[in-house]
């Protein structure tokens, strides 16, 4: 248990990280950035799905987004359909695309490599055309909740409702999805996991139920996708179809990789590229699609000379500069 | 010879009129000629430009006529700070601009908006904040079923019934297939009201659903071929119009239906676009006054843009909305009390109390009110595509619908 608990100086670094975010973050922002920063959080607990079946079982998943359109249909049908608490409507969303995460995983379990992903890029275009096609709930009757004109009044947490809250409450619950991760790879999930990314034969002659924790693992992607989701529909109070396309699935693995799949820091580096640069790039002047070419160069960047993304780069630059200082305080 | 003489000097009349015109000073504001230099008066507009289409054209508009207005001693001398941003048809980035120019700056009012996005998304905002927007291009109903948003364009609602009724009386149509986009605040919403429409009148309506993110038209122009329908209403932004025109004149069924459409259509590029085959056969809505009326306010809106604008901005409906938007504003702002025209609280109150303000770009009054809904400009003209634009074949008329009864009692209670 101690050493389930034990809090490494990478953990240390992002309980302050979210201890800025969460008390310093909100009072410094405007609404605008506010606005983004909350984006970026939502996005960030999806990408630490996605990046964690990378690193962990090395299976691309290109349905992350089109997960969190489930998530996010799920909340807001239920927030429609009976007013519960967000909460509640979160939970159940986040275990409905669990749900679904399960299901996507079932023929996927045989493939892998760019056949795992070629699947999951066709189950993101499926997602997409249904998002398109039945629309978002917005307050109307039937399975579906579509109704004609504007949508009705969407129920934010009642200790979040003004945007200071709503930023502070979307950490927290995207430090809960960190730490949710951190937790299964420490325990048996993430031995297997281990096992499974050197050898699935060698895993199964130790016993390892590779179905069982695949499984999981796509389950867990699909859990933080729809918690996302939920948490992006009660930033906006409705969804578009547009937000859910397929190619924001393959851009969010994309930065996840370029971020560092391998480190939460790289979840936080990835959503920072993907709302947090467009916007100031936006509030400069500039044309916000200039980042797909910063985020293709951040590519060929991670490709070619950085496999641990930018995060690993970081990292080993800080622990290089300590090392250096030990060693020269060794010497002195 | 004598008929090419008889034929040149209209010619050269109309054309030194038009010359006349377009070298016209354009009149803006107070009108004074000196620049104003006070503190600035911030005013926020939001546009969408992006895949599948840029409704720049309001904003642009308008910030030509702020641009004259700053030329010509501004707001008692305070000029018109105009800041705008673009939603990219994308709701977070909606938001994110609402907060920008609402939550983050001091403006005093929204003007020109025009998006297929932000109003759904940013209406509560706009609520909570107090401020009260008057867009320009709006095609959903929040843009018309709030209290903080008002817009001199009609949108796809009263267009596509003005369509309708039009083919109804004109046409003889007895089944109108709409073809509109599945959105539920936009295509279902006013293809809904189609239906309504014609059910009122004893007659059948069916919509038809494209979908915006991978729209197959073939597949959509068979479906409204199968209704049933002898009139086919195109309720799609120009570019999926002209897609499905173009499907329909592959299969060669343009005189099987009477073909209509509201006022995305009513686009100068679109008789070249459609080409021979359909002149003379397409029938359009137009929101605002078509160009060939061309009355005092269309011929300054021109020479404001001329003067300026970019040549490149569009002389379209939208801009036209843009254009009435900022001189309704700044009317309202003139009529103000000089020392709250910098505060949002008396500057909505100002907007509200719009009434009866009158363009030759628009069929009847303009007004805001204080009301949860807001739809002034519920008349338009009928025009008809034919070779080098558009030919009017009705003036002026109100939309007959039971849509607009609370419109109508609200402009009665006006006095309008």
């Amino acid at each position: 248990m101690k050493r389930l608990l034990h809090v490494t100086p990478s953990g240390w670094t992002g309980f302050a990280f979210a201890a800025f975010c969460i008390l310093i973050l909100p009072e410094i922002s405007g609404r605008y950035w506010l606005s983004v920063f909350t984006s970026a959080g939502c996005f960030a607990l999806a990408i630490a799905g996605v990046a964690f079946m990378y690193a962990r079982l090395g299976m691309v998943s290109l349905t992350q987004v089109g997960l969190m359109g489930v998530g996010g249909w799920v909340a807001l049908r239920l927030n429609y359909a009976f007013g519960w608490p967000f909460e509640v409507n979160m939970v159940l969303a986040a275990l409905a695309t669990m749900v679904c995460g399960w299901v996507l995983a079932l023929p996927a379990l045989r493939m892998r490599g760019l056949y795992l992903a070629l699947v999951t890029l066709m189950a993101a275009g499926g997602l997409e055309i249904i998002f398109a096609t039945f629309q978002f709930p917005n307050g109307g009757t039937g399975f579906w909740g579509v109704k004609t004109g504007s949508a009705d009044p969407f129920l934010r947490p009642w200790i979040a409702t003004s945007p200071e809250a709503y930023l502070r409450y979307v950490i927290i619950c995207a430090v809960l999805g960190f730490v949710f991760i951190e937790l299964h790879r420490r325990l048996q999930p993430g031995r297997a996991w281990a096992l499974i990314r050197r050898s699935e034969a060698a895993a199964m002659a130790a016993g390892v139920n590779v179905t069982l924790y695949k499984t999981w693992a796509f389950g867990i992607a699909g859990l933080l996708g729809g918690a996302a989701g939920a948490l992006l529909a009660g930033s906006l109070g409705l969804l578009d179809d547009g937000t859910f396309r397929a190619s924001e699935s393959v851009m969010i693995f994309a930065l996840a990789v370029v971020g560092g799949a391998r480190y939460w820091q790289g979840a936080v580096v990835a959503a920072v590229l993907y709302k947090v640069l467009p916007a100031l790039l936006n509030i400069w002047g500039v044309d916000a699609d200039l980042a797909f070419v910063i985020f293709g160069v951040g590519l060929l960047h991670a490709v070619i000379t950085a496999p641990d993304g930018i995060a690993g780069q970081l990292i080993d630059a800080v622990r290089g500069l300590t090392a250096k200082r030990r060693k020269e305080a060794s010497d002195a | 010879m004598r008929l090419g003489l008889k034929l040149a000097i209209p010619a050269a009349l109309l054309g030194l009129s038009l010359a006349g015109q377009a070298l016209a000073d354009p009149v803006c504001g107070m009108n004074n000629g000196q620049a104003a230099t006070g503190e600035p008066i911030i005013v926020g507009g939001i546009y969408g430009d992006a895949a599948p289409g840029d409704w720049s054209s309001s904003t642009d508009s308008a910030a030509a006529y702020f641009d004259c207005v700053n030329a010509n001693g501004g707001i008692n001398g305070r000029p018109i700070d105009y800041r705008v941003e673009n939603d990219q048809w994308n709701p977070e980035a909606a938001a994110q601009a609402a907060a920008l120019l609402v939550n983050d700056t001091p403006t005093v009012a929204m003007v020109g908006n025009g998006s297929f996005i932000e109003m759904a998304v940013n209406a509560n905002t706009y609520e909570e904040a107090g401020i009260m927007v008057m867009a320009s291009a709006c095609a959903i109903s929040e843009c018309f079923e709030t209290p903080n948003i008002v817009s001199t364009n009609q949108g796809p609602l009263p267009s596509n019934l003005g369509a309708a009724q039009y083919a109804v009386e004109e046409l003889g149509a007895q089944h109108i297939a709409c073809i509109g986009l599945n959105i539920p605040n936009n295509g279902i919403w006013s293809c809904g009201a189609v239906n309504d429409f014609m059910a009122s009148r004893g007659l059948q309506g069916t919509t038809v659903l494209l979908n915006p993110g991978a729209p197959d038209v073939n597949s959509a122009l068979l479906e409204a071929m199968a209704t049933g329908a002898d009139t086919i209403l195109i309720n799609q932004p120009a570019g999926l119009a002209l897609a499905i025109l173009s499907a329909a004149q592959e299969q060669d069924v343009r005189d099987l239906y009477n073909w209509i459409a509201p006022t995305p259509l009513y686009d100068l590029s679109v008789p070249a676009a459609v080409g021979e085959y359909w002149w003379g056969h397409i029938y359009v809505n137009a929101e605002l006054a078509p160009l060939s009326v061309n009355g005092p306010d269309a011929q300054n809106w021109i020479a404001v843009l001329d003067a300026y604008g970019s040549p490149d901005d569009p002389r379209d409906t939208f801009g036209q909305g843009g254009y009435l938007s900022a001189r309704f504003f700044v009317d309202a702002m003139l009529a103000m009390d000089p020392a709250q025209v910098g505060d949002r609280a008396a500057v909505a109150d100002a907007i509200r109390g719009i009434s009866g303000y009158t363009s030759d770009l628009m069929c009847g009054p303009f007004y805001v009110g204080d009301a949860d809904f807001h739809m002034p400009n519920h008349a338009g003209y009928m025009v008809k595509i034919v070779e080098g634009g558009f030919e009017i074949v009705r003036d002026c008329y109100e939309y007959d619908s039971p849509y607009f009864e609370p419109h109508r009692a609200l402009e009665a209670a006006m006095g309008l």
